[in-house]
Parts: structure tokens; sequence; C-alpha cells
């Protein structure tokens, strides 16, 4: 597993790992030696919160290069945060009693032209619009070209040539 | 930018820290400590409540390290290459005053809750 946490590593940018890398390594190496001897269970949770903490980690800290220093990891902390300081303006209820009113005077007016029609049409079963037809291949085609785009994000990332590797040579170069 | 250079405003902006933060601080108020002693000690200081992994705990050491709230320590003993961590008077005086902060907040809330069960 310890390969698999030096793999996980090579994730954060290169300053990082070169400030931290063995030393969390090491202290990785030492949990590992306590946790040998407990449960399954408590040895999965262990690896499990480890390999999250370890790649939302390296996450954060290619946001942090990319300027984003306020970023914080979505993990579950027991908190949250309100914003108190956003107000609708006041038009919004307006505009909204507006809409409501346009909504039900449609759907009083669209009974009253059904009472009026004769009813004369036999039961049947719903009609499926044919364009219904063309919603399958649509989203084929959209999952085809999202596993295009991440098949060549992971050839970029293999050949460290993607955003975050040049983001991480620029940063390099400026220090 | 160094804390030192920080006015008092900006340091308050930077409170309340989080949960796990505090506990870090709070490890290294004692004495220095490498990365292995602090995920221990924030573990029992919390009775097992907060659980740091390795990368939670290395992003937070980085982030004060950066903010010149702790410093690496040089220690003698280095055989086993750990790298222990200490305050600086800056992260000291950070420290305690967001344990002036709860002191407060905790003063207020007494006095609230109990005027309410009267």
């Amino acid at each position: 597993m310890l390969n698999v946490y030096r793999q996980l590593l090579r994730l954060y940018p290169a300053a990082y790992r070169r400030d931290f890398a063995d030393e969390m390594l090491g202290v990785l190496a030492e949990a590992r030696s306590e946790i040998i001897c407990k449960n399954v269970i408590d040895r999965a949770l262990f690896h499990l919160r480890e390999v999250l903490g370890l790649v939302a980690g390296a996450l954060t800290e290619h946001l942090r290069i990319a300027e984003w220093r306020d970023f914080k990891f979505p993990f579950p902390r027991k908190e949250f945060t309100m914003r108190n300081g956003f107000r609708f303006p006041k038009s919004t209820v307006i505009f909204m009693m507006l809409i409501l009113g346009g909504v039900l005077v449609a759907i009083k007016k669209g009974g009253d032209i059904a009472r009026s029609l004769p009813d004369v049409n036999p039961q049947i079963a719903p009609i499926q619009p044919s364009h219904w037809a063309l919603v399958p291949p649509v989203v084929l085609l959209w999952m085809f070209f999202c596993a295009l785009g991440l098949l060549g994000w992971a050839v970029l990332f293999g050949l460290r040539k993607s955003g975050m590797h040049r983001l991480e040579r620029m940063s390099d170069s400026q220090e | 930018m160094a804390l030192h250079d920080m006015s008092y405003g900006a340091i308050m902006e930077t409170l309340p820290l989080t949960e796990p933060v505090l506990l870090i601080l709070l490890s290294l108020a004692g004495q220095p400590q490498h990365g292995y002693a602090i995920l221990k000690d924030v573990e029992r200081m919390s009775d097992g409540r907060v659980v740091l992994s390795t990368g939670t705990l290395y992003g937070a050491l980085r982030r004060l390290l950066d903010d010149d709230w702790i410093e690496r320590f040089e220690d003698e003993d280095t055989s086993r290459g750990r790298q222990a961590y200490c305050l600086t008077s800056q992260g000291r005086r950070n420290l305690q005053m967001e344990i002036d902060r709860m002191k407060h907040i905790t003063r207020l809330a007494s006095l609230r809750v109990a005027a309410r069960e009267r």
C-alpha cells in the first residue's frame, strides 16, 4: 500500500513534493504499522481516509497554485456557511406574482377549452412524440465526447503536459 | 505575506479557526512535535472525533508555515528523518487571540442560556 501512497504523492505539485513528500511517506508508514494489527474494517477505513486525503490535498494544492487561494475542498466538516448578505430585489416578488397569475390563467383557459371540445375521441395509449427517438443518440454522443475529452486529458496528464503540469512548471520557474 | 506584516484586522479575518487547525496549534503549543505525533495528539485531544489524514494534516501545516504561524524545529534527533514543527511567537499570539475569542463566546452563551432558563 505504501507504493500506492507513493504514486498518489506524485499528484502533488513538484515544490510541495520536494518539501513534504518524504515526511508524509514517513508518517504514512508509521500510521500503517500501527493499523496493521487492527481488524479489516479499521484497516479499510484507514486506507480510504488516507487515499481521499491525499487526492483532495493534491487537488487543493493545484488549485492554490492556480490562484484560488481561498479554496477549501468541500469534504464534510460538520459545518456550513450561511450567506446572509444576499437579498433578492423587491421587484422579484412582483415578477413572481405576475408569473404565478399567468400560470393560473393558463391552467383555467386550458380547462375551459378541454371542456368545450366534444368528447368524440376514444381513449388511446399515450402517444410517444417522434423527437423522443433522438434522445438516446444525443445522450450517447454526449457520453462519447465526454469519454474522448477524459481520454485526451489522461494522455496529456501521462505526458505531463496537462494544464496542471504547465502551471506547476510556471510556478517553478517563477520561484 | 508574513503574519507580522498583517494588521490586527487581517489577523481577525483568519479567525475563527477550523477545529482541525485549532487542534494542530494546540498540539504544538506544549512542545515541538513531528507529523505523526500531531496526528495522534489531535485524535487524543478530540476523543477520537477528529481523525486527520496525512494529506489533510500536511495541507494545514503548509498553510500555517506559509502564514508564519508555525516553523520547522531544528531537532537534534534527525535519525529517522522526521521533521518537527513548533509555534512561532506570532502563531502563539494568534492562538491566544482565538482562545480569548472562544472564552468570550462561551461566557456570553452561558449568560444567555442561564437568563433564558430563569
